[in-house]
């Protein structure tokens, strides 16, 4: 009883979350500013470096953190998938606020999407190895997710 | 014509070695060879406490007590060279001192950001980096991107003073650096520089293992 009047209250809660998310979903956001979709990406990419820093450091230790290589995994995993909708027209060198996007990004939209896709699902992959715990594992993901970062800054961002 | 030694083996290793070590980081670093960046870097940094070492026990006109001197030595030389009287000193000349010390100071500064640098994808790394976070690492690179243009304005100056003594004065000082002596119209007296064989290897010593640990992040 009160087990089904508890599973009962989660549900709703659960809807009361999904719900509003997926209204949200369905109507169009207002698009950001390009100096706000500029800000807000590169903020997203800082925290993802810092993550891919703190799971290489694990990765070189001797006895790495099992717990600080997941958070570093979820938080890319978790902020990858809102990145490529932060390149909206207008937001490169022309808005005028200092940003290291490339021309391409607009003019190959369609390879650019196709990277960021790539690394959405190898970061979602990291985060799975990073759950299981093996180490190997782990190394050549956290290789893999680090490619389609060099791979896409090669193509897309200026070296300064 | 007579010759007289002015610089030790070890000074004239370090310059040369520094010369191939510095295009090679140039190169490597441009094409994210990072792992060969970093062995250059720690040769150089190698290199680095070897020099300084050296400028306190190497041989005569290795050591700062003999070449860094004041401004006032260094205003009259310049003033000696202004009005055509130039007498050629043995080892750096109250310039040239100067010059040597701020290149070291400005490798110092870029070797020391590179060991804690960070690349913008958080995959590479000097081998300090783990004792500071993303942002002051990404703000060591951009040190380390900077002072590399200061390094490469006072190469470019090197060689251009090296150029004006060679063709308005006359004066080459490039070979001495190969093969440590210089023509003089004073008979060579023999004169020892006084670098020493032991104290070089002692330094070579220090230099490997300081090396070594800042290599292995000071975990032992």
């Amino acid at each position: 009883m009160i087990a089904s009047r508890a599973f009962k209250t989660l549900h709703a809660a659960a809807l009361a979350a999904i719900v509003p998310a997926l209204a949200m979903a369905a109507t169009p956001a207002a698009a950001p500013s390009p100096q706000a979709a500029i800000a807000a990406r590169q903020a997203g990419y800082k925290k993802m470096g810092a993550a891919m820093k703190a799971l290489n450091e694990q990765l070189k230790s001797d006895a790495p953190a099992k717990a600080v290589m997941v958070n570093a995994a979820r938080t890319i995993a978790v902020t990858a998938p809102d990145q490529p909708k932060l390149f909206p027209a207008g937001s490169g060198a022309s808005a005028g606020v200092p940003t290291d996007a490339l021309p391409a990004i607009w003019t190959d939209r369609a390879t650019f999407d196709a990277k960021m896709a790539s690394l959405i699902a190898e970061s979602a992959k990291l985060l799975t190895v990073a759950n299981g715990g093996d180490l190997a594992a782990i190394r050549a993901q956290a290789k893999a997710t680090g490619a389609t970062c060099s791979g896409c800054h090669r193509q897309f961002r200026a070296d300064s | 014509m007579p010759l007289a030694r002015i610089w030790d083996a070890p000074v004239r290793l370090f310059h040369w070695l520094l010369v191939g070590l510095l295009a090679f980081s140039w190169w490597s670093g441009e094409q994210h060879e990072m792992e060969w960046h970093r062995r250059a870097g720690y040769v150089i940094l190698a290199l680095l406490i070897f020099r300084i070492y050296w400028g306190f026990f190497g041989g005569k006109t290795a050591r700062f007590m003999q070449f860094v001197r004041g401004p006032r030595a260094a205003f009259a030389y310049v003033r000696s060279l202004a009005h055509g009287r130039h007498v050629a000193t043995p080892g750096h000349n109250p310039i040239g001192g100067w010059s040597v010390l701020l290149m070291l100071a400005t490798l110092a500064v870029m070797v020391v950001a590179g060991l804690f640098s960070v690349d913008i994808d958080g995959l590479e790394s000097g081998p300090l980096a783990d004792y500071v976070s993303f942002d002051q690492g990404r703000a060591a690179a951009a040190i380390h991107h900077v002072v590399f243009n200061l390094l490469l304005a006072l190469v470019a100056l090197h060689v251009l003073a090296i150029l004006f003594y060679l063709v308005l004065l006359r004066h080459d000082l490039i070979t001495p650096m190969i093969h440590g002596r210089r023509r003089t119209g004073a008979p060579d007296q023999g004169e020892d520089l006084g670098a020493s064989a032991w104290k070089a290897a002692l330094g070579l010593v220090i230099a490997a293992a300081c090396t070594y640990a800042v290599a292995q992040g000071f975990r032992l």
